[in-house]
């Protein structure tokens, strides 16, 4: 088996060398099996001539994700872990600290959703800046550079919520993107003529010259088949993986432990959450901010700060009307350390900070690309958040087979010091404290107003005209649009709208983690809206008031349960799925809202599955998609504890219900490694139950596990070359052969396995010596960690007292006379 | 409405199973599950026994009225003294092309409707005198299958009477 495995060119790769290292092989053993392995060349020849197509060992980075599953790999003896996850850690977390860090698996469910919903910052650069990324191997600009820092800001954020209590977090994230672009038009809606939404297109095409998102198709159409084609390909790479590797019983991963998330399912969520587009409907996707950045290669930076700006704001850059044009402008300077002076640089910077006030960056950037030779260089993790097309596009390069380049980036360890100091320092110092401050002045100005009885009086008032008017004006067609502030036409309200502003502010509150704020803001638009009759608009907000209460770690009675969130659940799914066909809104919500549900544990299990079945039900997803939500049922049922010892109330036969319907259905789209964990689970669970009998008694349920276990075998079976057995029956008898074998079943076999998987993964990256060598130098990025976290106040007062307001969110006057 | 009547011994282990269909308002007494039934009813029968487990314990009536729900198969379930449960699948009609209003009037029209309770209360209550019957031979212990064709054909009426 050793043979089989598709390793390294370099001997000292060798599988069975690593194998000697941990497990005891007696000499008689080992010594035909070296003759083999000298008689008959190097192993990468023996592989490439196998029969089988076998998957581009270098594109074994791109799968690590969902390859090594979380926690399966623990036991192996030199505990490398996958590639990406060590470089992620390295780069990412304090060395020192990390091990005993409290905060939930990355993968969790409730990790995947608080990094969904954060605060995203556009990157507007000039040309040069642009050229300048791309001399450092990134062709798409400097938000490529920034992105992997923004999935995790340095240190703890200390963000205050609205009654003034400070909280620190952990895990504070902010999303780069390209001004401009993920933006999604609202879809008019249908039967009102479409007047201005002629226009809107317009604009939308202007503002993202390149894209042209009203082209193509809208993100949220093609998202949800665009993650199942990523999971698909994972799925069909770890099969081809396994029948190179033989052994496949052990290359199964083994059946997890109560509770925790398949891989797969991990990375469809994320991939649905990855890159939600800007619509109308919720504001996640608006920028908060907008970074100007220019380079010091440019000749003219002041006027090019400024044209960058009018542009963003007025010009050729400018978003689609319903997107609030008044967020902040943060600039900055990126200086290239090899090309140019710095004493230039820090001059530029000052005259930048007179003119801008202090939303500016110096930011010292190394001009060339970092290569994997060099010494200090560090590999750039690829994003955690890249979105599902982006994904399925780098996935479609690795079938050119030959041509197929390594997409792991090198920067310099100076580099990403440089990015973390500017990423902690812009979110604690600029973007916090603004978000804090809308929040608190839109709490004040427009939902407190509509708080109380007095506030819904002075509603309904408004919205009727007055008592008198009120019943002749409701018999017109089309009264309540005049009075209303929803633009019917276009399908969005005006930025300046009451709506509006109440649904940014409860989006701001919920990225700050405010959930009650943020609750009871989409509590009040909720009415509003299905007052408008704006759909979408009505199902995003009950979606996310369903979720933050979901998110508030108070316990929630059942009837609460009952009477709250799953009115709000089932007003956002029926109006996405039946009012506005939105297919991706009602997945989310289902997806979200049952997660959330089986973390409360108890009853709201079987509530979980029930949305669960709904969705299943609804026939909204693909195949793919509905294997992975039955296995998630399995998993939830799985987590109900029964209440005695008895297990009563336990859902131990429902889990395994559903473990053998998800085997059903990965066997048939012939995926048999999945088939073969999920009858594990289900054999595994029937084993749990009191009597021990299981399906057992049942004879055509009993017959048809029994069918399913051979068509798994039999698949699992089906890929492995014959023609293999033939050819090293020549070199070595079958005797040892055996007894090399028995050998490792009887230690083992499943831990030098995963020893091999990960020999695959780990050889592009070298990561041995390199994890250890980042590791260390890992301490040069501590002292960010140490940045003093709310010095925000007391600058506020000193030095920039004339600049105070104007320039945390700079309005176009304000920047003109700093120039005059 | 198709449904799958099944005793279930206290080992999770079936001592009776039989599969009928209405027989009210014109329904032929035939069974109309799809070929996958035949397995997937006992998965689904013998998963909802967790849920029976839990109810029976909240509640001092045998009848347990229908307490789950897969897909379309809803599962009644009637507890007796010594812990055998009596459990009835029904699956309401898909509603095809050919079939019209025929059966909104009917007792599967509305699974968990008052009228489909009461007549799955009047079947477990008469198969339930039957099985006491039954089980009363000599020669019956503890978790044996049934195998009395007499007891088989007083289901089979229960079922053209109430269902």
């Amino acid at each position: 088996m050793e043979k089989r495995s598709p390793s390294s060119s370099s001997p000292k790769h060798n599988p069975l060398n690593q194998l000697r290292n941990f497990i005891p092989i007696s000499p008689e053993i080992a010594a035909p099996a070296r003759a083999a392995t000298s008689g008959d060349g190097s192993i990468s020849q023996s592989v490439a001539s196998l029969p089988f197509a076998r998957p581009n060992p270098s594109a074994a980075s791109l799968f690590a994700s969902t390859l090594t599953p979380p926690g399966s790999r623990s036991m192996s003896p030199i505990g490398r872990g996958s590639p990406s996850r060590v470089i992620a850690s390295s780069i990412f977390r304090n060395p020192i600290d990390s091990p005993s860090s409290t905060q939930p698996p990355p993968d969790s469910p409730a990790h995947i959703l608080t990094g969904a919903f954060i605060p995203h910052i556009a990157v507007y650069a000039s040309n040069d800046t642009d050229r300048l990324a791309a001399d450092k191997g990134f062709p798409s600009g400097l938000w490529e550079l920034l992105r992997p820092f923004g999935e995790r800001i340095h240190g703890k954020v200390t963000i205050r919520d609205s009654n003034g209590i400070s909280r620190s977090l952990d895990d504070f994230a902010v999303r780069f993107f390209r001004l401009g672009h993920h933006i999604e038009p609202p879809d008019p809606t249908p039967g009102v003529p479409t007047k201005p939404s002629s226009t809107l297109n317009g604009n939308v095409g202007q503002s993202a010259p390149g894209s042209s998102p009203a082209r193509k198709a809208p993100w949220s159409k093609t998202v949800v088949h665009d993650a199942e084609a990523v999971i698909e390909r994972h799925l069909t790479y770890a099969e081809q993986a396994a029948a190179g590797l033989g052994h496949l019983n052990s290359l199964v991963p083994q059946g997890p432990e109560q509770g925790t998330t398949s891989p797969y399912y991990s990375l469809y969520l994320r991939r649905l959450l990855s890159g939600i587009a800007a619509s109308p409907h919720e504001t996640f996707s608006h920028p908060v901010a907008c970074i100007i950045v220019i380079s010091s290669r440019n000749p003219d930076p002041i006027v090019t700060l400024r044209s960058l700006y009018a542009e963003s704001s007025k010009g050729e850059a400018q978003l689609p009307p319903w997107i609030e044009q008044e967020y902040l402008r943060y600039y900055v300077l990126v200086h290239d350390e090899e090309r140019d002076n710095i004493a230039r640089s820090m001059s530029l910077y000052d005259q930048m900070k007179r003119h801008f006030g202090l939303h500016c960056h110096l930011l010292r950037l190394r001009g060339s690309q970092g290569a994997e030779t060099d010494d200090d260089s560090i590999p750039l993790p690829r994003s955690d958040w890249m979105t599902a097309s982006e994904e399925l596009a780098l996935l479609k390069r690795t079938d050119g087979g030959e041509d197929f380049e390594d997409p792991v980036r090198y920067i310099f360890e100076s580099d990403a010091t440089a990015i973390r100091t500017f990423t902690r320092e812009m979110v604690t110092q600029s973007i916090i404290p603004t978000m804090e401050r809308s929040v608190s002045v839109w709490n004040d100005q427009v939902a407190s107003r509509r708080r109380g009885l007095g506030g819904r009086i002075l509603n309904l008032s408004r919205r009727w005209g007055g008592f008198g008017g009120g019943a002749s004006r409701s018999s017109m067609i089309g009264s309540s649009s005049s009075t209303s502030n929803y633009d019917q036409a276009g399908g969005f309200y005006k930025p300046e709208a009451a709506e509006a502003t109440m649904r940014r502010l409860a989006d701001y509150a919920f990225m700050l983690r405010d959930w009650k704020l943020a609750y009871s803001t989409y509590d009040l638009l909720r009415s509003d809206y299905s007052t408008d009759k704006a759909w979408k608009f009505h199902a995003a907000a009950n979606e996310m008031a369903a979720i933050s209460i979901l998110m508030n770690p108070q316990s929630i009675t059942s009837k609460t349960r009952t009477e709250t969130v799953d009115q709000l659940l089932e007003a956002a799914f029926y109006s996405y799925q039946t009012r506005c066909m939105a297919t991706y809104g009602a997945i989310r919500t289902v997806l979200l809202g049952m997660e959330l549900l089986r973390l409360r544990g108890g009853s709201s299990i079987d509530d979980a599955v029930r949305w669960g079945v709904r969705l299943l039900e609804g026939k909204l997803m693909g195949p793919t998609g509905e294997v992975l939500l039955k296995e998630r049922l399995s998993v939830c049922y799985g987590g109900k504890q029964g209440l005695t010892s008895q297990f009563i109330a336990g859902r131990r036969r429902k889990s395994a219900l559903w473990s053998i319907l998800a085997a059903e259905s990965w066997l048939d789209q012939e995926k048999f490694l999945q088939a073969q964990r999920c009858l594990n689970d289900a054999r595994k669970t029937y084993s749990l139950l009191p009597n021990e009998s299981g399906i057992s008694k049942f004879v055509a349920a009993s017959d048809f596990l029994a069918g399913l276990q051979q068509r798994t075998k039999e698949g699992l079976a089906r890929p492995k070359g014959d023609s293999f057995y033939e050819r090293n029956d020549g070199v070595e008898t079958d005797g040892s052969r055996d007894c090399v074998d028995d050998q490792e079943e009887d230690d083992g076999g499943s831990e030098t396995e995963s020893e091999e998987v990960e020999a695959l993964q780990g050889q592009e990256l070298e990561l041995p010596h390199r994890s250890r060598r980042i590791s260390l130098m890992g301490h040069s990025g501590a002292p960010a960690a140490s940045l003093e976290t709310a010095p925000l106040r007391g600058r506020k007062g000193g030095t920039q007292s004339d600049a105070n307001n104007g320039t945390r969110e700079p309005p176009a006057s304000s920047i003109g006379n700093n120039f005059g | 409405m198709s449904y799958h009547f099944i005793i279930l011994g206290t080992q999770d282990n079936p001592l009776f199973s039989y599969v009928l269909g209405t027989s009210k308002q014109g329904g032929d007494g035939q069974a109309r599950f799809p070929p996958s039934a035949a397995h997937l009813n006992q998965f689904v029968l013998h998963s909802s026994l967790d849920i029976a487990e839990e109810v029976q314990w909240g509640t001092g009536h045998l009848y347990l009225k229908c307490i789950d729900k897969f897909f379309n198969n809803y599962i009644s379930c009637f507890v007796t003294g010594s812990n055998t449960k009596f459990m009835l699948l029904h699956q309401p009609t898909q509603q095809g092309p050919g079939v019209t209003t025929r059966s909104s009037a009917a007792i599967g029209a509305n699974p968990t409707s008052p009228q489909t309770e009461e007549a799955i209360r009047a079947f477990f209550q008469e198969v339930y005198e039957s099985w006491v019957k039954t089980v009363m031979s000599p020669f019956y212990g503890l978790n044996k299958e049934i195998r009395s064709p007499v007891f088989r054909q007083k289901v089979a009426a229960a079922g053209r009477k109430y269902l």
